[in-house]
């Protein structure tokens, strides 16, 4: 088909979601924008402030360490079970694919309280941890740094397992005859056919991860510490206990910029790679 | 034949190996015997075993019975990797993110060589195969046939006793896979190196083998070099598999003697088979005579009337089929000359040839 009528077609099709998409994303999108520079003394003191603050400044710290581990964590955790579902037959396959998209599909507001009931005080892994040892074990595996990992990675592993099983699926088998022909031992044909050849999957499922994770606001709100909140518990303590709209707005910008500097060279790459 | 017949020893030899999928048995009892620097081409149409003998080889399965002797060692049960065998695929199977190069030093860098020694291997394959300079390219920058030459150079960059090619032209256009089967005979001839070769194009394995092994239904068919397949086939499938052939169906009435449809007596060669048994003579084309009705065929000459029935001009050969009374359609390829020189449509004709041309099958 000729590519440009392709495109043309495509876009007909596009256009019905992108402008109801535009119609509810963008009014809004431009009022927290105005909000954000209708700062007490000025356009942009609502943004020297914020910056100024040692409590954005720690969040923002917070929040860029916790994506970046999580999504590391959730980028090995997925590669794994991806390389596992790569190996079963395809009937298989599609029964643990929908083990896997069930618990993704739950709300994520569910998942959170049923990890409190498993890792709370007195939870499912303390209580057994007790009756197994004899001792009263009162792990803190929750509302702290451990719980918030374990609520990221498992609302993350999903999204990388999708893609970094799309890209090995998409390796061609006579690859891995070919190198078991001339001589690779398991471990090196993974290295050098494997690995390189999921690349792609690997980084647009990174990608997708840490700025998922940038913009985590329930699992660090019920699952993490007063130590672990990130950046849009910051916007919700401004907007609701402070009531301080323009610093609400100017850090919801500036977490916004921050996901499009990861955003927008993925697109771009992946608009090459097409 | 540059001498390379001669058995100087067994390259590969196969004994008793079968192999079933379930109760599907695709490949049934085999023996096979592959000499040191014989290019030996596996032939036959698919499903009839071919490629599974060459997996079995190569180890990508294993068989259900028997044992593969690898220079007198058995390696029935060794994992691919350690049994030195060069595979070179249909697809290529190239690793689309590394540069040709790295592709043929692919091989040496699993047996950790030393890097001067692969730099040096390496052009020296790349040479070999006419890709000299163009070893920073990555595979989709390459042609077919110059990924292909890709293939052949990492699999002769480390000497491996024993190529394999998966129908290695298979996705090439015409022109280009015969300039490749003259590269690949020179190369054979160049390093010596014993090569089994997949195809199912008949040209490609006469033009290429030392000795084919034709395939059928997961059973060799024969096996022998292209001359004995095309001029002594051994059964019907053999003679119609390989280049065309005229079968005429009649019963044998004497040692040397076959009755044609029940009427006209031919001579053919003498056959241990009962007087009386069903028959098939087979003639080639090309050893048909065809003569007006009142010339005289050579002497010694089996002769057939008939009347003919079509002409077709096919450039440098003419098919003429001439159908006999009895019904029995027989074509004659005659050398070209124009129009005038060949019969008419319709008319009477006589088609002779030499008993020693004909070979008597089971029928």
């Amino acid at each position: 088909m000729n590519r440009s009528i392709d495109l043309k077609v495509q876009s007909l099709f596009m256009s019905p979601a992108a402008l109801v998409a535009a119609g509810i994303i963008l009014p809004p999108l431009c009022y927290v924008l105005i909000t954000s520079f209708q700062g007490d003394t000025g356009p942009l003191s609502a943004y020297k402030l914020i910056v100024e603050s040692s409590l954005f400044r720690q969040t923002l710290a917070t929040t860029l360490g916790v994506a970046s581990i999580s999504s590391v964590l959730s980028l090995i955790l997925g590669y794994i079970v991806a390389l596992h579902l790569a190996r079963q037959h395809p009937n298989r396959r599609t029964v643990l694919m929908v083990l896997i998209l069930l618990p993704f599909w739950t709300s994520i507001l569910v998942k959170c309280f049923a990890f409190t009931i498993i890792l709370g005080r007195h939870g499912i892994i303390n209580n057994l941890l007790s009756w197994a040892s004899g001792f009263d074990v009162q792990l803190p595996l929750v509302l702290n740094r451990v719980g918030l990992f374990v609520g990221m990675t498992n609302f993350l592993v999903p999204l990388v397992v999708l893609p970094v099983l799309a890209s090995l699926l998409a390796i061609d088998s006579t690859l891995y005859r070919a190198a078991s022909v001339m001589g690779a031992k398991p471990a090196r044909m993974f290295w050098t056919v494997t690995v390189p050849l999921s690349v792609p999957g690997v980084v647009a499922g990174l990608l997708s991860v840490f700025v998922m994770s940038l913009g985590a606001f329930v699992i660090p709100a019920l699952l993490g510490g007063p130590q672990d909140q990130m950046l849009s518990n910051l916007v919700d303590f401004y907007n609701r206990q402070v009531l301080d709209w323009p610093k609400a707005s100017a850090i919801s910008v500036i977490l916004l910029a921050l996901a499009s500097i990861f955003i927008v060279p993925m697109a771009l790459w992946r608009r090459r790679k097409i | 034949m540059h001498g390379r017949n001669a058995s100087n020893g067994e390259a590969i030899a196969l004994r008793g190996i079968s192999k079933a999928f379930g109760s599907v048995t695709v490949l049934k009892d085999t023996e096979l015997t592959v000499n040191k620097s014989e290019f030996l081409t596996l032939l036959g149409p698919s499903g009839s075993g071919k490629t599974t003998l060459l997996n079995l080889i190569s180890g990508a399965i294993a068989p259900s019975s028997g044992e593969i002797l690898l220079a007198g060692r058995d390696i029935t049960r060794m994992p691919p990797r350690e049994r030195g065998i060069g595979m070179v695929f249909q697809n290529y199977a190239l690793m689309p993110h590394m540069t040709v190069f790295e592709n043929v030093a692919y091989p040496l860098r699993a047996r950790r060589e030393p890097s001067e020694a692969i730099r040096r291997k390496v052009l020296d394959a790349l040479d070999r195969v006419g890709l000299n300079g163009f070893d920073d390219r990555k595979p989709r920058q390459l042609s077919g046939g110059q990924q292909q030459r890709v293939g052949i150079a990492r699999c002769i960059v480390y000497s491996p006793a024993i190529i394999m090619m998966d129908e290695p032209l298979g996705a090439l256009d015409k022109n280009l896979r015969e300039q490749m089967q003259t590269e690949i005979k020179r190369l054979h001839h160049e390093l010596g190196t014993t090569i089994i070769y997949v195809t199912h194009d008949q040209e490609e394995a006469l033009n290429m083998s030392d000795r084919i092994c034709l395939m059928k239904n997961g059973e060799i068919a024969q096996l022998g070099t292209p001359d004995e397949l095309y001029f002594r086939p051994n059964s019907r499938f053999v003679a119609e598999f390989i280049g065309e052939s005229n079968l005429l169906p009649g019963k044998s009435i004497a040692a040397n003697s076959v009755a044609i449809d029940e009427a006209e007596a031919v001579i053919a060669p003498s056959s241990e088979r009962g007087l009386g048994s069903d028959v098939l003579v087979m003639v080639r084309p090309e050893k048909m005579h065809i003569c007006a009705p009142d010339a005289d065929p050579p002497a010694g000459h089996n002769v057939l009337r008939g009347v003919v029935e079509a002409i077709s001009f096919i450039g440098g050969m003419t098919r003429i089929t001439v159908k006999t009374a009895h019904g029995v359609s027989v074509t004659a390829k005659i050398i070209s000359g124009p129009a005038c020189t060949r019969p008419e449509l319709g008319s009477a004709a006589k088609l002779s040839w030499s008993p020693t041309e004909s070979v008597v099958l089971n029928g």
